[in-house]
């Protein structure tokens, strides 16, 4: 019999094969995070983008409207660009000097008329377009240049991620860091959205806001979540926000959707966060952060830190400490709640190659958890029907 | 269902200090329909002075749900213009056609587009249905008016524009462009000068596209709209994404437009052929009703296309051609109603 996980089987943790299908049909078919607006700012700036098997790039022409294309060369298959950077006006494939302009033609390929004495239709040979938007500051690209908008993709659980404007927040680079988790990308995705854990594992990280009034749903494969601060945060809330707010009052709380696939967003009333997972085998997957703050003054930001240095000098702790603790180093006691959630993915993905392993049952706070692994199966259910 | 109906005036108001003149109608509920009509649309209308007819097409002012509503620029010596500002009041009739044209926005609830609208002048008008199209129907979508007028005085829709601004600070910017700014009038506008290439890049920098799916829409004097055209592209822009209706014909038969020679026409209507002669400087369409053909035609100024028909052989002249896309001209589509000959002998086909 086939080992169970809840909805999905224990190998659709752990197996190459469940990896590469949700490869082609998930993240090879989806809309993809690829940065934020201002990663490309200017008429000739461009990034390139792992989307699943597809590898796109995003340029800005002088219109100031970005284009999309996949980055493979029309003649042999070069990647035409590398990670970012800036161009004029043309796009130029290092290995045969193919070149294009901004629209994807292909405007010149050297020694033409000797190399391709039969000829060459370069109108059939321009580069091959892709979709590419902005949603809530967010660059999104799609493989398929007639994919269904983001208004479609997003619009229902718009409304549920908060008043943030992140468009207009600053981003704090210091915060910003990517690093790998030893799990399958739903063991982070699913421990994301698990609410039961929110006051257990991090009982002494996440405890200025309030659980037990935690709201939460589903639109369609999206979730999401928001949760009111707790009533010792929320006395003299205005003081304890250890930086200037990001939404205006008289909003307060923590919006924490995890948008399809593996895109989580982390936004209070003082910064807005994203948690960006993107698989990279089927043991190992990538978190990407980012945060924005307010775009304030130095002196804002000050003045914000001494009015709420009363609340946090005393403020949680690490879950283990002293002889319960392993050492210095261990994340238990690290006060810290990424740590406990890459600690705790990872004792749990070691788990699931244990024929032991049998899975118990979900808790009216992990609902999430296995709504999203029917999200899983329907999306894949999907793309694997053939079209009409 | 074509032809004219009577439409009874239910309220006008004079714009921009009675430069032009907005008349609302009362569409009787039977009519609603045949009236049924697309932001950036225009209506046909006709008139009868002097024991001659007149028909003229309107670009209609409101958006889709709003009353009807078209607005009219005052041009100078204009019969039917100074018309419709001095003698219509609320209960006269006017017969018009249901509402026609193909430069039309059609708002999605879901489309999520940035829309950059330039206009001169009156060509507002078209402009102006579409922005509160999108305003009011398309709501993940922004719009930016980038608007060229000569002075502040001239300035169609000022007051409705800038409340819409305060009403949508997040999806609808205003641009004013003026080319003879009055010193003291009290209005400074974005820009002095026309809408030149660098005005719509800085433009384009103060207010880029979120939605990646942007259109852009020019509506004004051909001239200006060939050089709007002109710089868009020029800052990469593809053809097919910019959209224009130009208005005010700059040669009105007689000054400096083509002459046309006589010609006989082999003219084909509903699959019937006949020869008809065509004297020099009368349009192939003003020669087919004279020679008693039934050609289908609306407006005779070259805007709404209802006349057009495939030229098979020969040449013509156009006054305008701005109902047609460039593709069509170069397949040999042409607008009877602004053809003059250019050879003796011609062909054309009217497809039914």
């Amino acid at each position: 019999m086939t080992a169970m996980y809840h909805r999905l089987p224990v190998s659709a943790y752990t197996s190459q094969d469940w990896f590469d299908r949700e490869q082609a049909l998930i993240f090879s078919r989806s809309w993809r995070y690829a940065g934020l607006a201002e990663d490309v700012p200017e008429p000739g700036h461009y990034i390139a983008v792992q989307a699943g098997l597809n590898n796109l790039f995003i340029v800005m022409g002088r219109d100031r409207r970005l284009r999309a294309f996949h980055n493979i060369c029309r003649h042999r298959g070069t990647q035409l660009i590398r990670a970012v950077g800036k161009s004029q006006k043309a796009l130029t494939c290092p290995y045969h000097d193919w070149t294009y302009d901004l629209e994807g033609n292909l405007v010149s390929v050297p020694d033409e008329a000797r190399e391709y004495p039969g000829g060459l239709d370069k109108s059939c040979l321009g580069l091959k377009p892709a979709s590419v938007d902005i949603w809530r500051g967010m660059l999104f690209v799609h493989p398929d240049p007639r994919a269904p908008g983001l208004a479609e993709w997003f619009g229902a659980v718009d409304p549920h991620l908060g008043p943030h404007k992140s468009d207009q927040l600053a981003e704090y680079p210091e915060a910003r860091q990517t690093y790998e988790i030893k799990a399958n990308w739903k063991i982070v995705v699913e421990n994301y959205i698990d609410v039961y854990h929110l006051s257990h594992l991090h009982a002494n990280t996440l405890h200025m806001y309030d659980h037990a009034k935690a709201e939460y749903g589903w639109k369609g494969p999206h979730y999401h979540f928001w949760e009111p601060p707790s009533a010792a945060y929320a006395k003299d809330l205005e003081k304890n926000l250890p930086t200037p707010r990001v939404i205006p009052q008289p909003h307060t709380g923590t919006w924490v959707p995890m948008l399809f696939p593996g895109i989580g967003i982390g936004a209070s009333e003082d910064s807005w966060n994203l948690f960006i997972i993107t698989p990279l085998g089927p043991k190992l997957t990538r978190v990407e952060n980012r945060t924005k703050l307010a775009s304030a003054s130095e002196w804002e930001f000050s003045k914000q830190a001494w009015s709420s240095q009363g609340f946090w000098k005393n403020f949680g702790g690490p879950k283990y400490s002293g002889s319960d603790a392993s050492g210095e180093d261990d994340p238990m006691a690290s006060g810290d709640f990424t740590a406990e959630d890459i600690y705790a993915c990872e004792q749990q993905q070691k788990s699931l190659q244990s024929p032991y392993f049998e899975v118990g049952p979900a808790a009216a706070g992990e609902s999430p958890v296995i709504r999203h692994q029917q999200a899983v199966l329907d999306f894949l259910a999907a793309q694997e029907t053939p079209a009409p | 269902m074509s032809g004219f109906h009577s439409l009874t005036v239910a309220g006008i108001q004079q714009e921009a200090g009675g430069s032009a003149t907005s008349v609302t109608f009362d569409l009787p509920p039977a009519l609603a329909e045949t009236f049924r009509w697309q932001a950036g649309q225009h209506l046909p209308v006709r008139f009868e002075t002097g024991g001659r007819e007149y028909r003229r097409c309107y670009s209609i002012s409101s958006p889709p749900g709003a009353p009807l509503r078209i607005t009219v620029k005052r041009v100078k010596g204009g019969v039917v213009s100074n018309r419709i500002s001095d003698s219509l009041a609320p209960g006269s009739t006017v017969e018009a056609m249901p509402p026609a044209g193909r430069f039309v926005l059609a708002p999605a609830a879901l489309a999520r587009r940035t829309h950059y609208f330039f206009a001169a002048g009156s060509g507002i008008t078209p402009l102006f249905a579409m922005i509160r199209a999108v305003l009011d129907h398309e709501p993940h979508s922004a719009a930016h008016l980038i608007y060229g007028n000569r002075s502040a005085r001239g300035i169609i829709f000022r007051e409705e524009l800038e409340a819409l601004a305060a009403a949508f600070p997040d999806r609808f910017t205003l641009r004013h462009v003026l080319s003879s700014p009055r010193l003291w009038s009290g209005f400074t506008p974005w820009r002095s000068g026309r809408i030149t290439r660098d005005a719509i890049s800085a433009a384009f920098a103060g207010t880029p596209p979120v939605a990646q799916d942007v259109q852009y829409w020019i509506c004004g004097p051909g001239t200006m709209n060939a050089g709007i055209r002109k710089a868009l592209m020029e800052l990469d822009v593809p053809a097919g994404r910019i959209r224009m209706e130009s208005f005010g014909l700059s040669s009105p038969s007689g000054s400096t437009g083509p002459a046309g020679v006589a010609a006989t026409a082999s003219v084909t209507v509903n699959g019937s052929r006949r020869e008809i002669p065509v004297a020099a400087g009368q349009t192939l369409l003003e020669a087919a009703l004279a020679s008693g053909l039934t050609p289908p035609h609306s407006c005779q100024s070259g805007v709404c296309g209802a006349c057009r028909a495939r030229l098979t052989s020969g040449r013509v002249e156009m006054r305008a051609q701005m109902a047609l896309s460039s593709s069509e001209v170069e397949q040999g589509d042409i607008l009877t109603c602004q053809s003059l000959a250019e050879t003796s002998e011609l062909a054309v086909v009217y497809k039914d």
